[in-house]
């Protein structure tokens, strides 16, 4: 086993205190940055997305004075360049609260979509109509993201989140992959075709596949933020929480394996060329079995790896069950999930829910997931509309697919989860408690109180995920260095003072 | 070990099998026609979408910049 370990690794059992309470065991925050985008149609003359997406955002602008902002649950909401609305969810130990967060996210921008289009009729007629994308690329080609952040113990180096974890998330998109038409046939993926590096520290200069900038909004000396960016935006819920709650499984592994000092078995399954795997793995429905290269001389299918990664995992969960299930704070989702399975432990659900995933595509049966892999559920429509219509153009199957996606207008994904056609494993009410109240059990709780109380006080404040800043009349400012710690600092404390509380 | 999802309850007796074969058989035609049936209502569902101008709605999405 070759020394893998950099030079920021800490030895876990040196005599120093350990910085955080929280390196032992599994516990994880999780995060999901989604951008939307912006088009309207159906408008009596020209309308500028642009000013769409600031129209959007002008009761933001008027409450805040920025289109940068956080909001009463700790999530983050602002126009990010390109006039693309986007929102970040507030930091949450368990990928059921992240998956609430993010749908919550869903409502937001469409309470502000809606609004908008009233006022946008005003001017430009009565059919004036606007749609927020929750994908990942618009008609013209450009690529934009459905980011994950995940906490990761800084004790793994960087080279192992590239060589053991990007060959999974490459082909976990077999079960979370959106899909997507193009001129050459449908793709499982929306985005593999525009992320070329496998890992670097920009996003908007090239398309990486994980982005290394090193901002761990935490102690830096424990933990560093694991930036994922080959991902696609899903409206599947189930998608959400398995891409968060199956790789959440996979970074236990190899963290545990760092701080052992044993090998995790993962380590030969590096792809010789990740981006050429990767828009293989998107053309998996017209060749399931292509080869792919790995960098030890052997080759396998997408499909054959996945499996691979779930026999490892599997194996690694049933010496550790117990303490990771008592990572998943939350709970698996109430509904949406086998019966039996969510009568049993976390663990046990997700790596039921995968290798069920796995078996479907296995056998072929993609219809199997229609009920809840995107890239599923479309193509089943698209080939029941296409027996009724035969005649039906690439446009239609374009603009069906970009309706799938719209979560303000859009009917396809309603008509689906109206008809139980795709499942849903959060209640209305859980979404809607999400819109409003942030995760108790992290950091997120106490800017939740601090956005409220600013607001009911009329105080100028300014925020970032460390800090929390009343600017005027008097400036005060706390620092929340851990994102798992929910109780109150002193000088958090003070500054709800200053503001009445 | 991984939930099994979906699986048919074991029969220990032969005719038990033919007869759960046999029903089995039914309630998987029916769920067919069943879920041809939804697809048809979610196609109607959508049929207004498909009748506007398709290639407009499509390039009315472009959108600069982000990540």
């Amino acid at each position: 086993m070759p020394q893998l370990r950099d030079s920021g690794t800490r030895a876990l059992h040196a005599t120093e205190p350990v910085p955080s309470a929280e390196m032992d065991g599994f516990c994880r925050i999780f995060g999901v940055e989604t951008e939307y985008g912006v088009a309207v149609t159906g408008a009596e003359k020209p309308v500028d997305a642009g000013q769409v997406a600031m129209t959007m955002f002008q009761p933001i602008v008027s409450r805040s004075r920025s289109t940068n902002t956080y909001l009463t649950n700790g999530s983050r909401l602002y126009l990010d360049v390109g006039s693309h609305p986007e929102y970040a969810t507030a930091e949450a130990r368990d990928p059921r609260e992240a998956l609430a967060q993010d749908l919550a996210g869903e409502q937001v921008m469409r309470g502000l979509a809606l609004k908008a289009q009233a006022k946008l009729r005003e001017s430009y007629g009565e059919h004036a109509t606007i749609h927020v994308f929750k994908n990942n690329v618009d008609s013209a080609g450009h690529a934009f993201g459905c980011h994950e952040n995940y906490l990761v113990r800084r004790f793994v180096p960087l080279e192992a989140v590239e060589h053991q974890l990007l060959p999974f998330l490459i082909t976990r998109q077999l079960y979370t992959g959106a899909g997507r038409m193009t001129p050459d046939g449908f793709q499982i993926t929306q985005r593999a075709d525009f992320l070329d590096e496998a890992v670097s520290s920009a996003t908007t200069r090239s398309r990486p596949m994980v982005n290394t900038r090193d901002e761990p909004h935490a102690d830096p000396d424990s933990f560093r933020r694991l930036h994922v960016i080959i991902g696609d935006s899903n409206r599947s819920q189930w998608s959400t929480w398995m891409k968060l709650a199956v790789t959440h499984l996979v970074l236990c592994s190899i963290e545990e394996a760092f701080r052992r000092g044993e090998p995790s078995g993962f380590e030969d399954w590096a792809f010789v060329d990740p981006a050429a795997a990767n828009r293989a793995m998107s053309r998996f429905l017209d060749a399931p079995d292509a080869m792919l290269p790995l960098a030890s001389g052997e080759s396998v299918s997408a499909l054959t790896l996945q499996r691979r990664y779930f026999r490892a995992v599997e194996s690694f969960v049933a010496d550790h069950r117990e303490t990771m299930d008592s990572a998943f704070v939350a709970g698996v989702p109430v509904t949406g999930l086998s019966g039996d399975a969510v009568a049993g432990s976390p663990t046990t659900t997700i790596l039921g829910e995968w290798d069920h995933a796995l078996r479907a595509l296995e056998q072929g049966d993609y219809d199997a997931l229609a009920d809840r892999v995107d890239w599923a559920a479309k193509r089943r429509v698209f080939e029941a509309l296409r027996r009724r219509r035969p005649e039906v153009t690439f446009a239609q199957l374009e603009q069906l697919e970009l309706d799938y996606h719209d979560i303000a207008n859009g009917r396809l994904y309603g008509s689906l989860t109206a008809r139980s056609q795709m499942r849903r494993l959060l209640t209305a009410d859980e979404t809607e408690r999400a819109i409003h109240e942030a995760p108790q059990d992290t950091r997120a709780a106490l800017r939740g109180r601090f956005v409220e109380a600013a607001l009911a006080s009329g105080a100028q404040f300014s925020a970032d995920w460390t800090h929390l800043t009343v600017t005027a009349p008097e400036r005060r400012e706390a620092v929340l260095l851990d994102p798992f710690e929910a109780a109150p600092t002193p000088e958090f404390s003070q500054l709800m003072e200053s503001l009445g509380r | 070990m991984p939930q099994q999802f979906e699986q048919p309850q074991s029969q220990s007796q032969e005719t038990h099998e033919d007869d759960a074969l046999a029903q089995a058989a039914t309630q998987a035609a029916d769920q067919s026609q069943d879920q041809s049936d939804v697809l048809d209502s979610i196609l109607d569902d959508i049929e207004s979408t498909l009748e506007t101008n398709a290639e407009e709605y499509v390039n009315s999405f472009v959108q600069k910049g982000g990540e």
